[in-house]
């Protein structure tokens, strides 16, 4: 457990080597924002309403924020692999004492928390200013839970993909494939109330919303009874991802191979 | 117990083959056409514990795929492998504990970091207390005279700092056996003495076994006591590295520069003349042949010398002549 806790405080320490990638980050998080809210403003001023499917125009703003700043900060771990594969660097990841998953999941959560920290600050103030004041504190909470399992259900995907590098090398193309699903069905672009009832329903039956809407939506309007259903929906992916990350990992394991030397 | 016994070891890889250009590679695309590479065919050898093992050959030997299967990291295709005991592709993370790794294209250093963070974090991985890691830090940091670049950034390190660390972290953990993969490619002379001094030092003091790749004939005389030459995955030569520096390395090549032009006469039997200049010459001879006393004499002789260079022939010349005089499989 230890040396997982090692590996992630080093990855911390390895991002805060480079402030000025943190500044171009928080950019990046401050304009998706700025747009979108000029985007839902309009579309709020046309249809003259104050609500639509029971959320506000500030309710949308946040729902934003929380959604780009999981989006932003979530693993890439594919990449990652990916990269390690082609350059052949997998070989010093592989040959220490550690479970290979379990590495690039505490890696990748040391990103992670730098990154969703700042996306949240500097979120979180652009919000402030276009939106006013943020939810409430119960909404934070249910969020932050809800962050936690669809931070790793987004892991297993990333590492799922990730694996492919072990035999196909290149794995963008997944990536993107499995971006859009969780921008469209994950209500990343769109909560999932504005969806017609049966797109609802086949959404929730997917992993998807519980990556992405869980804790955006719980954050802006925290409700008990959906809270629990969208925990439950996680804890069942979660486990089935699992399952399904180790047998995969089992088997290209044996396909590996290193490139160059 | 031997601490690395190959039987038989085999690994084959299949790879697309594709024409050159867009053409080839719609080709590719819809009917590729797959060929075989045998990389390593049937290797068998034993390494006892504590030796320095040199594995030379040329590019695409199979040495590295060879290291690759000893750590644990590919699967062979066919064969046994035993490494301190453990089968490396079933007890991959068990071997761990007892093997130190430097592949030397490729960085296990956090680049952005000092050095000492990585020591810190392989302390950690290897389950060794803060104090244990901190005292074998210590101790390294002298055998390899890196004190003072623990705590610069990897990045900001020379080729050669960089290599003393990368060596230097893969012993932190006391491993029984060392794996070393063209440690001291790209370095100069000096780098590389420095990395062989330290090695050498290191593997004596705490009974390490080093098996060692490279294309530098230096790392073998400097290094190990044993040589395995390998070419096509296949052993082709396996000797005492003195017994290889007596068949192989006795073509030496000698230039002298004099303080005054000399005259250009320089006729000794079985000695080859390749450059003739009015201050100086640079002639090849073979020791077994032609007596070194009686060429120096005759050089020295000649004028007041200012300067001299002894050489040996390049190592993939040696190679060369080994793999024309020993076909696969026959051994010395």
């Amino acid at each position: 457990m230890n040396k997982y806790l090692s590996i992630l405080s080093m990855q911390v320490t390895n991002n805060l080597a480079y402030p000025g990638d943190f500044l171009g980050r928080s950019i990046s998080i401050a304009t998706f924002i700025f747009i979108f809210a000029g985007l839902w403003g309009t579309t709020f001023a046309i249809s003259d309403t104050d609500a639509i499917n029971g959320l506000t125009l500030p309710n949308m703003i946040w729902y934003f924020m929380m959604a780009e700043t999981l989006e932003l900060g979530r693993p890439r771990i594919n990449r990652t692999i990916s990269e390690q594969v082609k350059n052949g660097e997998v070989a010093y990841i592989l040959n220490k004492p550690y479970n290979f998953i379990l590495y690039h999941f505490s890696a990748g959560l040391g990103d992670g928390i730098v990154r969703m920290t700042l996306n949240l600050i500097v979120g979180s103030a652009v919000a402030w200013i276009l939106a006013g004041a943020p939810p409430a504190p119960v909404g934070w909470l249910m969020a932050f839970i809800t962050l936690i399992g669809a931070w790793i259900l987004h892991f297993c995907m990333m590492a799922l993909i990730g694996l492919a590098a072990f035999i196909v090398e290149e794995t963008n193309s997944f990536e993107l494939i499995y971006q859009k699903l969780v921008f469209i069905l994950g209500g990343f672009l769109l909560p999932l109330e504005m969806f017609p009832a049966w797109l609802q329903k086949i959404a929730l039956a997917l992993p998807f919303p519980y990556m992405m809407y869980a804790p955006a939506r719980l954050f802006v309007k925290p409700e008990m009874g959906l809270f629990w259903q969208m925990l439950a929906g996680q804890a069942i992916w979660v486990a089935i991802f699992v399952v399904l990350l180790s047998f995969v990992y089992q088997r290209s394991e044996k396909l590996l191979t290193v490139n160059g030397g | 117990m031997p601490s690395i016994e190959v039987a038989n070891l085999q690994k084959t890889f299949q790879t697309k083959r594709k024409a050159a250009g867009m053409r080839g590679s719609l080709r590719a695309l819809f009917k590729p056409e797959y060929h075989t590479v045998e990389a390593v065919r049937g290797l068998s050898f034993q390494m006892e514990a504590g030796e320095l093992l040199g594995f030379i050959g040329p590019n695409g030997a199979g040495k590295s795929t060879t290291i690759k299967i000893l750590t644990g990291i590919l699967h062979p295709t066919s064969g046994n492998a035993k490494v301190l005991g453990f089968v490396p592709w079933k007890d991959r993370q068990k071997l761990a504990y007892h093997i130190g790794t430097v592949f030397g294209q490729r960085p296990q250093l956090w680049y952005h970091l000092p050095a000492v963070d990585t020591f810190m974090l392989f302390g950690k991985i290897f389950e060794l207390d803060d104090r244990e890691t901190k005292k074998r830090i210590d101790l390294l940091a002298e055998a390899f005279d890196i004190r003072d670049l623990l705590e610069t950034p990897v990045r900001k390190l020379s080729l050669g700092q960089r290599m003393r660390c990368e060596v230097a972290a893969s012993l932190l953990h006391r491993p029984k056996l060392l794996l070393l993969d063209e440690p001291s490619i790209g370095l100069d002379v000096v780098a590389k003495q420095h990395i062989r001094d330290a090695i050498r030092k290191m593997s004596q003091e705490e009974n390490v076994g080093v098996l060692l790749t490279s294309h530098d004939a230096g790392d073998l005389e400097a290094l190990c006591r044993r040589v395995i030459i390998i070419n096509h995955g296949q052993i082709v030569y396996e000797d005492k590295v003195s017994n290889l520096k007596r068949k192989f390395l006795t073509r030496k090549m000698v230039e002298v520069r004099y303080a005054e032009e000399v005259s250009p006469n320089f006729s000794i039997d079985g000695v080859e003349i390749l450059k003739v200049g009015s201050y100086g010459v640079k002639l090849r001879f073979d020791t077994t042949k032609t007596p070194v006393d009686a060429v120096m004499a005759h050089l020295s002789e000649a004028g007041e010398l200012v300067d001299i260079t002894v050489s040996d022939p390049p190592l993939e010349e040696v190679i060369a002549k080994i793999y024309q005089d020993n076909k696969p499989g026959m051994r010395t």
